[in-house]
This record gives C-alpha cells, sequence and structure tokens, in this order.
C-alpha cells in the first residue's frame, strides 16, 4: 500500500514538471519573453505542489530540474529551435495559466488544453501573403511614396511572402534566405521601375523589404536585456541584426549586379 | 502633408503585420490604434523640426510602449502581442535600405551618415522600451476592467 502511495506521488510530480515544461516549449516557440516562460512554467508547478522546480531558460533551451529530500528527482532538456511567431499561442497559454488558479484546473486539463493550443491553426498561407502585400503597400506610402508606388510595392509585397513561405523559411538558412529576399524585392522593383510602374524606386523598395525586418527577435532582445537575461537577449538581438544586415546586402547586391549588366546606368 | 493618410496607413499597415505574427484578431484594432498614434507622433515632431529623427522615434516610441502596457493591462494579455507590432512603423527600415544604397553606389559618406542615423533611430528605440517598462504597474491599474 506505502509503495503505491509512493509511486503515485513520483508520477505526479514529474507529470506536473513535463507539463510545466510543454508550456514553456509553447511560449518560447512562438515569441515569448524569457521571464515569461519562467514565470509561467513556475507558476503551474506551484499550483500543483512542486516546490523544487529550477527552471533555466535560454533563447533556444529550457533546462529543468526538480527533486529534493521530499520530492523525486527529474532532470529534462529540451532544444527549441527559432520558428515564426505565433502570438495567437502566446496568448492562449497565457491565458491558460490564468485559468489554471483561477480555476482550479486538474493536471489532465491543462494538458488536454495545452495539446489544443498546439493544434490551434493559423491564419492561412494567403491571408499572410495578402498581409505582406498590405503592409508593404502601406509602408511604401508613409516612407513617401505616392499610390503608383504603392501599387507596386503591393505586388512586390506578395511575391516576397510567397518567396518566404514556400523557399526561404522551409529550404534556406537565415543568412541566405534574407539575402535572398532583398534581392528578389529589389529585383522586383527595378523590373517594375523600368517597366514605368511607380515612379521612385527607393521609396518601392522601402516599403517592400519591410515584411522581412525582425521585428520579434528585435523587441524581445530588448525587453530580454531589460530584463536581465543578457544571454538570451544579446542572442536575439544578434539574429535581428543579423537579418537586417542580410536584407542590406541583398539590396546592394542586386543593384551592383543591375549595374553591372546595364553598364553603370544609375537608377 | 496628408497626415491623416499617412497615420491611415500606419494603422493599416500595424493591422497587417499583426495578422502575420499571428495576433488573435480581437486585438487588431489596439494594434492599428497603437501604430496609427506612433506614426502621428513621429510625424508631428519631425516633419516640424521640433526634433531630430532619433528624438522624435524616442517619444514615439514611448506613446508606443504606454499604449501597449495600458491594453496589455485592460485585455489580461502579454504586452508583446501589442508592442511588436506597434513598434514596426518607427523601426528604420528605410535607414537600412540607404546605407545599403549608398554603399553600393560609392557614396561612402552618406552610406556612413544614414547607417549612423539608423543606429541612432534603434538606440532612441531600445532606450524607450527599457524606460517605459520600468514604470511601475500600478499606474496601468487604472486600465483594469471593473467585473460587473
Amino acid at each position: 500500500m506505502k509503495t503505491d502511495e509512493i509511486v503515485t506521488g513520483m508520477a505526479d510530480e514529474s507529470m506536473v514538471l513535463e507539463t510545466a515544461m510543454e508550456a514553456g516549449h509553447i511560449l518560447l516557440e512562438n515569441g515569448a519573453e524569457i521571464f515569461r516562460v519562467e514565470e509561467t512554467m513556475d507558476r503551474i508547478c506551484r499550483h500543483f505542489g512542486v516546490k523544487s522546480d529550477n527552471f533555466f531558460v535560454l533563447s533556444n533551451g529550457i533546462f529543468a530540474t526538480g527533486g529534493d529530500g521530499k520530492e523525486r528527482t527529474f532532470a529534462k532538456v529540451q532544444h527549441i529551435p527559432v520558428r515564426a511567431a505565433r502570438l495567437d499561442r502566446v496568448v492562449a497559454v497565457n491565458q491558460l495559466s490564468r485559468e489554471v488558479e483561477e480555476k482550479n484546473l486538474t493536471i489532465g486539463e491543462v494538458q488536454a488544453r495545452l495539446r489544443q493550443i498546439q493544434d490551434m491553426p493559423g491564419k492561412s498561407e494567403l491571408m499572410q501573403i495578402l498581409a505582406s502585400g498590405v503592409g508593404s503597400g502601406c509602408f511604401c506610402y508613409l516612407f513617401g511614396g505616392s499610390l503608383m508606388d504603392s501599387a507596386a510595392a503591393f505586388a512586390a509585397g506578395l511575391i516576397l511572402y510567397v518567396y518566404v513561405l514556400r523557399v526561404s523559411s522551409p529550404h534556406l538558412s537565415k543568412i541566405v534566405g534574407n539575402i535572398g529576399g532583398g534581392a528578389l524585392v529589389t529585383l522586383i522593383c527595378i523590373l517594375c521601375y523600368r517597366l514605368g510602374f511607380g515612379e521612385h524606386l527607393n521609396h518601392m523598395i522601402i516599403g517592400s523589404i519591410i515584411p522581412l525586418v525582425p521585428g520579434v527577435p528585435f523587441t524581445n532582445g530588448i525587453r530580454d536585456i531589460a530584463d536581465g537575461d543578457y544571454i538570451s537577449g544579446a542572442v536575439r538581438l544578434l539574429d535581428a541584426i543579423l537579418v537586417f544586415l542580410c536584407i542590406a546586402i541583398g539590396v546592394g547586391v542586386m543593384f551592383t549586379l543591375y549595374r553591372r549588366l546595364t553598364g553603370g546606368a544609375m537608377l | 502633408m496628408n497626415a491623416a493618410g499617412e497615420v491611415a496607413a500606419a494603422a493599416v499597415g500595424t493591422v497587417a503585420f499583426s495578422l502575420i505574427f499571428g495576433v488573435p484578431k480581437k486585438f487588431y484594432p489596439y494594434c492599428g490604434l497603437i501604430g496609427g498614434a506612433g506614426w502621428l507622433v513621429y510625424a508631428l515632431l519631425y516633419d516640424s523640426g521640433i526634433c531630430t529623427a532619433a528624438e522624435a522615434t524616442f517619444l514615439a516610441t514611448v506613446l508606443v510602449v504606454i499604449l501597449s502596457r495600458f491594453f496589455a493591462v485592460r485585455e489580461k494579455c502579454p504586452v508583446t502581442v501589442f508592442l511588436i507590432s506597434g513598434i514596426f512603423p518607427l523601426v528604420p527600415g528605410a535607414g537600412i535600405y540607404w546605407t545599403a544604397y549608398y554603399l553600393v553606389t560609392d557614396q561612402l559618406a552618406l552610406s556612413l551618415a544614414t547607417g549612423f542615423d539608423a543606429v541612432k533611430a534603434a538606440v532612441a528605440i531600445v532606450l524607450a522600451i527599457v524606460i517605459v517598462f520600468e514604470l511601475p504597474y500600478r499606474f496601468f491599474r487604472l486600465a483594469k476592467r471593473r467585473r460587473p
């Protein structure tokens, strides 16, 4: 009888830690800040009575241990590759961690909810491509382009995101993918410009590179450094700076190529 | 010149990018409002010549972060949701382009100057975010919805 009790107790503790880790995984993967990941995991553990938990969260990994004299030893490391952010999942896990305390959910319910959150459908590719086009057009206008320029930027933004979804994210590294993106946008805009579609080449390109701008790692990197999570913050900022640089290289390479091919014609 | 058009473009552009980042639909109006307000402050301060680009970026980002924290408390959701897309119009995307453009057209001095301006704007954003997050939570509690 006694042994049985101990066994169930053990199972529960590691189950709680596993669940907390799953929640942390979803948060980290989808663009949450480091302190939110740590806080949520800790909250889940405390609620289910595990007090010996220890988490160390980096921008691409979670290290978790549990166990002291009374609670069973638990250790797990998870590598979490950087992916495109899905803030709806961050919102959902945040809501769940609030409800764990308010509604006194059981561990099974929490696990079921986490699985649901993992399966939440995202925006369709078509919507994302359209959004990229609209965003490009709007930002082109914002930076001083005419309506015609914005229309060209809209088209370039559409094609860019088809490239991002179909070529760059699944097949290319971040460096090559973003150089390619910058170059592709520049090529499309030069073509439009030469065909008389759009009047200010510069504004057209500026508008259409905006979907490549690494807003999530940039903002989160700053927040992490402000919270004192220097390693993760530095890695995220480095990620952002690298992407910025690659976009600039892509644009520069395409301009240079164009000038070579047209015998030094200025744009 | 046509401030209303620009603010509308900033708002719509911000919503477009929040869609790409997977922000839930019910938060789109907030994202648009934040993006538009940030650009309005930036354009007013910079175009009128009161501020340099970096100063205008700083003050606009301060507003963006305050609004983001306010709505985050009101809607009980992570501040990231509003902040990331709201800050987009202020990120020096144009600066990156000009730096690369002047670099490949052999105008090194201009390239350095624009590159430096882009870095200054980025630092202004960093400072604004860090400073506004130091404000104590109680300032934003006013935003909490009273329970019926």
